[in-house]
């Protein structure tokens, strides 16, 4: 066969193992790839670095990667000179545009809409009261064990005024698919 | 020496390789649907036993136990009567092999979309199905090892070395992880609990994947390969080193499929070095198979089964290749709970075994059947179709998870997760799932291909049931070795002492990695606010076992800065110690859990909340991909378990009062009655024995315990 003399020429240097025949098949005994058994060495001295790093020299736990993501993180934040004292409502169309993008983009609606899990915000009664810093509490500490999701991680200051001051100057009356019924005072 | 003459049973491969492909398409449909329904969720039909959480170990378990695994007893089989040179040991124990097996995988196909399971991945099955596969198993090593106890050729080939250690390797693995006690017919509690179960089911998950679709594999490489092309294998000297190399690191790897999670920092580094270490080892297996080819490339060009094969192997080469990459915890921290895995198993699924299964059936059935395929032309289209799907599948899986673990790592200047919606992050790879459901149904028109040519070809020919062949008795030999022999050419040709070796090498991780999660202390601090469950609680727990929400949701929030702004505190070991069997999951499809329950968290909802969200996700969250479970607002909870449910855990160490198995139905009913009556001050009515209250009380009790300690 003309494979057979290629083959033997590109092979010149294995041997057929003569007593190795396992139902016709043959083996030669060529030694393993050099390279294949460098990495596999390199492997493992690397496997015994790794250990003696984090387990001898005690180097850092993934609790102490965690606090340091952490503290980086703090340090980063930007300052935030908000005085959540003194809420003002907000009657620009500016904050007005940015408040209704984000009641849609944070899914209020989810628990505030059809699904009457939350109160209806559409009308004149307030559990939590009624004026701008009331509201802005509300969704800012939220309320948990009633189900209020506290937005503080996830809206600055700055964009809750936004939603609260949207909320009660566009928001009220206007039409919504809740069905609760009033809930607390009227104001 | 005296010339004997036997008959090879052929009888027994063509059984083994028909149910092969006939479990193959069923396992590949089942993929295809549940791979639509993360696409499209109406795909549930709303029908408890058609949902994602219940079909989606159906699909598993599937391809793994009935595609591949009758694949392998198909190459084994016929392999190792010629390898050997006898007829297998014992016909009537391959027919209970056979017909035990497809029973298994019937009561398999019938009781995991009926919800019984044992809750832990690729270990669903429940116990007396357990029980069988175990007996099933050691009927086919039983027959393994008569075989090469009346064989007459004196050395083993490196294919059965690899067989031998898959025999005893899943037998171990098999036991060990599924003890448990039962609670009824089909229900049962793991024994182990929390990390101690986390380890244990990897160890056994892991090694499923390097005995059950690995080594045997590696066997059927050796024999079908070298004849197909009709070369000899490139290097003894590789194949010894690679074997030994492989059984023995592979059992140690486990842990790394829990990085970063509340497991030992020292059983993680386990998991990372020796993954590292196994690169080389499973190359080594790649190599040979290629090297193997030297020679033969010309007539790869027109051979289907080469191409299959050549294929298969490079695809073993890549999976074995990302599995270390996957085990860096730099890069597991990203991949880890997302697609990347799911595409990696499937190169391994689609391209290792799969391939190398149809290379060798198409290469058998011919030989069967004594006569010429039917159509090579069709077998050809089959390997172009079958490589351009698994590509569609997986690239869009990587670019999916890469996707995903971006936008949920990503903090927006202010200091806030950039995407806080959850949902945000599936949307945007919705159009990856469309792409890799498409990938899959090319791999299934392959698939189907497949099946009508085996079919044409059988029909076309006559099978040699009984196949006439020759060799010569086995003389004695002298145990202990001769001059000139090399240590593993002695141990080749004593089939008892390579077995205990290599059970040894399996052995020696096992117990390293394993014994002391069970016996040191420090390896789970307690944590005293952690309590049992209510039986609410329990019975809530064991519907969330149920319905398989683990394949769609971890509970394990791992200590990085964007999961602990995302989910709430970081998980410890010493919360799960009462979780039998424990629930972390290993894919985020949804939000993680473990701090669902926790007031004042990100996650927590109100039981009005997650009422409307059980009975129709998308009214809650508009374009979620969570299946609805309307079910568990008609359906009772199971009050007459109760009480056994909570003997069984006593059992297992669970600290519940004497006597609370008599008072615990009252007691779920008291707890039911609570959240009945906050729905209905939000205008909701349900009975308090439903199991929308179970599933609630569950949801609310998730990651709570640890708060209490900070008061
Ligand atoms: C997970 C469900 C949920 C989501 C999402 C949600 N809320 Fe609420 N919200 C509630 C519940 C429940 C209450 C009632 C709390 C109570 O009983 O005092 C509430 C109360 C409120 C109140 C006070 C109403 C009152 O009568 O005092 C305001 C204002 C409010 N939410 C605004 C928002 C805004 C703005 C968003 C989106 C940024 C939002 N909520 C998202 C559930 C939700
Ligand atoms: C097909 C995958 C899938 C399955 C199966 C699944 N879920 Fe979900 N789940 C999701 C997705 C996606 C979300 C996020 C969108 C949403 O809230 O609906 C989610 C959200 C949730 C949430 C809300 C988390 C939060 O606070 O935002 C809870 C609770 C939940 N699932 C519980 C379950 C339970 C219990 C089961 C089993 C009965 C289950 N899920 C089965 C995909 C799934």
């Amino acid at each position: 066969m003309a494979n057979d003399e290629q083959y033997n020429q590109e092979t010149q240097d294995s041997k057929l193992m003569i007593d190795h025949d396992y139902d016709g098949i043959k083996e030669l005994d060529n030694p393993p790839p050099p390279w294949l058994m460098y990495i596999f060495y390199a492997s493992i001295v690397w496997s015994v670095f790794y250990v003696f790093y984090y387990h001898v020299y005690d180097g850092p736990s993934q609790i102490d990667e965690y606090n340091t993501e952490m503290a980086e993180a703090e340090a980063d934040r930007p300052v935030n000179n908000f005085d959540e004292e003194n809420i003002v409502l907000l009657t620009d169309d500016a904050a007005m545009a940015e408040g209704v993008k984000l009641y849609a983009s944070k899914a209020c609606d989810a628990c505030h809409g059809a699904s009457n899990i939350g109160a209806d915000l559409t009308d004149n009664f307030w559990i939590n009261g009624g004026d701008v810093a009331s509201v802005f509490k509300i969704i800012k500490y939220g309320k948990a064990e009633k189900g209020m999701t506290p937005f503080q991680s996830q809206l600055t200051d700055e964009q809750i005024n936004q939603i609260a001051s949207y909320i009660l100057i566009k928001l009220k009356g206007a039409p919504t698919t809740n069905t609760k019924g009033p809930e607390g005072e009227e104001i | 020496m005296e010339q004997q003459t036997f008959y090879y049973d052929n009888k027994i491969v063509r059984l083994f390789g028909g149910v092969t492909i006939l479990w193959g398409v069923v396992g590949v449909l089942v993929g295809l649907l549940i791979a639509l329904q993360l696409a499209f969720p109406a795909m549930n039909f709303n029908l408890p036993w058609l949902t994602f959480g219940r079909l989606r170990p159906l699909h598993t378990n599937a391809i793994i136990f009935a595609f591949v695994g009758n694949g392998i007893f198909t190459a084994a089989y016929y392999s190792m009567q010629r390898l050997l040179k006898t007829r297998m040991y014992s016909d009537l124990l391959g027919r209970i092999h056979f017909w035990g097996w497809q029973l298994i995988i019937v009561a398999a196909a019938i009781t995991l979309p009926l919800g019984y399971t044992q809750g832990k991945e690729y270990a669903e099955l429940s116990w007396p199905i357990d029980i069988a596969v175990a007996l099933i198993w050691v009927v086919f090593g039983w027959n393994m090892l008569g075989t090469l106890a009346i064989r007459r050729v004196r050395h083993i080939y490196v294919a059965i070395w690899f067989y031998i250690s898959t025999f005893i390797t899943i037998a171990v693995l098999w036991i060990v992880n599924n003890l448990a006690i039962p609670t009824g017919w089909f229900e049962s509690y793991s024994i182990y609990a929390g990390i101690q179960d986390a380890l244990v089911q990897w160890w056994y998950g892991h090694n499923a994947v390097a005995f059950f679709l690995t080594t045997p594999m590696l066997g059927l490489m050796y024999y079908f390969l070298p004849k197909a092309a009709n070369r000899p294998v490139y290097s003894y000297k590789l194949s010894i080193i690679h074997f030994w190399a492989l059984i023995f690191l592979y059992i140690w790897a486990g842990p790394h499929h829990l990085l970063y999670q509340a497991l030992p920092a020292w059983a993680q580094s386990m998991g990372v070095v020796f993954s590292v270490m196994l690169l080389m080892p499973s190359w080594g297996g790649m190599v040979n198979g290629l090297l193997t080819l030297r020679g033969a490339w010309d007539r790869v060009r027109d051979s289907a089964v080469l191409k299959f094969y050549v294929v298969g192997v490079t695809a073993y080469g890549m999976s074995t290749f990302e599995g270390p990459l996957l085990s860096l915890k730099s890069v597991n921290a990203i991949s880890h709970f997302t697609d990347w895995t799911i595409a990696h198993v499937h190169i391994g699924a689609m391209g290792w075994n799969g391939f190398m299964i149809f290379g060798m059936i198409y290469w058998l059935w011919p030989r069967l059947f004594n006569t010429k395929m039917y159509s090579e032309k069709m077998a050809n289209g089959h390997f172009w179709i079958g490589t351009l799907g698994m590509i569609i599948y997986a690239v869009p899986l990587y670019w999916a998870a890469i996707t995903q673990a971006l936008m949920w790592k990503e903090f927006t200047p202010e200091g806030f997760l950039a995407y806080p919606n959850f949902m945000e992050t599936v949307t945007q790879i919705l159009p990856m799932y469309y792409l890799r459901s498409f990938g899959g149904l090319l791999y299934l028109i392959g698939f189907l291909m497949f099946a009508f040519n085996t079919i044409m070809t059988a029909r076309s020919g006559k099978l040699i049931a009984e196949e006439e062949a020759s060799a010569p008795a086995l003389e004695p030999m002298k145990k202990s070795r001769e001059s000139g022999e090399t240590p593993h050419r002695w141990v080749e040709r004593r089939w008892v002492p390579f077995t205990i070796w290599a059970f040894i090498a399996i052995a020696i991780g096992s117990i390293i990695e394993l014994v002391p999660g069970f016996m040191v202390k420090s390896n789970v601090p307690t944590i005293e606010s952690v309590q049992p469950y209510t039986p609410l609680e329990l019975a809530g727990r064991d519907i969330y076992v149920r319905e398989g929400c683990y394949t769609c949701h971890s509970q394990q929030v791992r200590p990085f800065r964007s999961e602990t702004e995302r989910y709430g505190e970081y998980s410890k070991a010493g919360e799960f110690v009462y979780d039998h069997p424990y629930q972390w999951g290993s894919r985020r499809m949804g939000p993680d859990l473990a701090r669902e329950g926790v007031v004042g968290g990100p996650m927590y909802k109100s039981n009005t909340w997650h009422y409307n969200h059980f009975l129709r996700p998308q009214d809650v969250i508009a374009e979620s991909v969570m299946p609805a479970y309307p079910w568990f607002i008609s359906d009772q909870i199971d009050l007459e378990a109760i009480p056994v449910k909570i003997r069984a855990m006593q059992t297992l160490g669970v600290p519940y009062a004497e006597g609370f198995d008599l008072i615990a139905v009252e007691n779920l009913l008291k707890q039911g009655q609570s959240i009945a009556d906050d729905l209905k001050s939000n205008g909701i009515e349900v009975e308090k024995d439903r199991e929308i209250l179970a599933v609630i009380a569950y949801m609310q009790r998730l990651g709570v315990d640890i708060t209490k300690s900070h008061k």
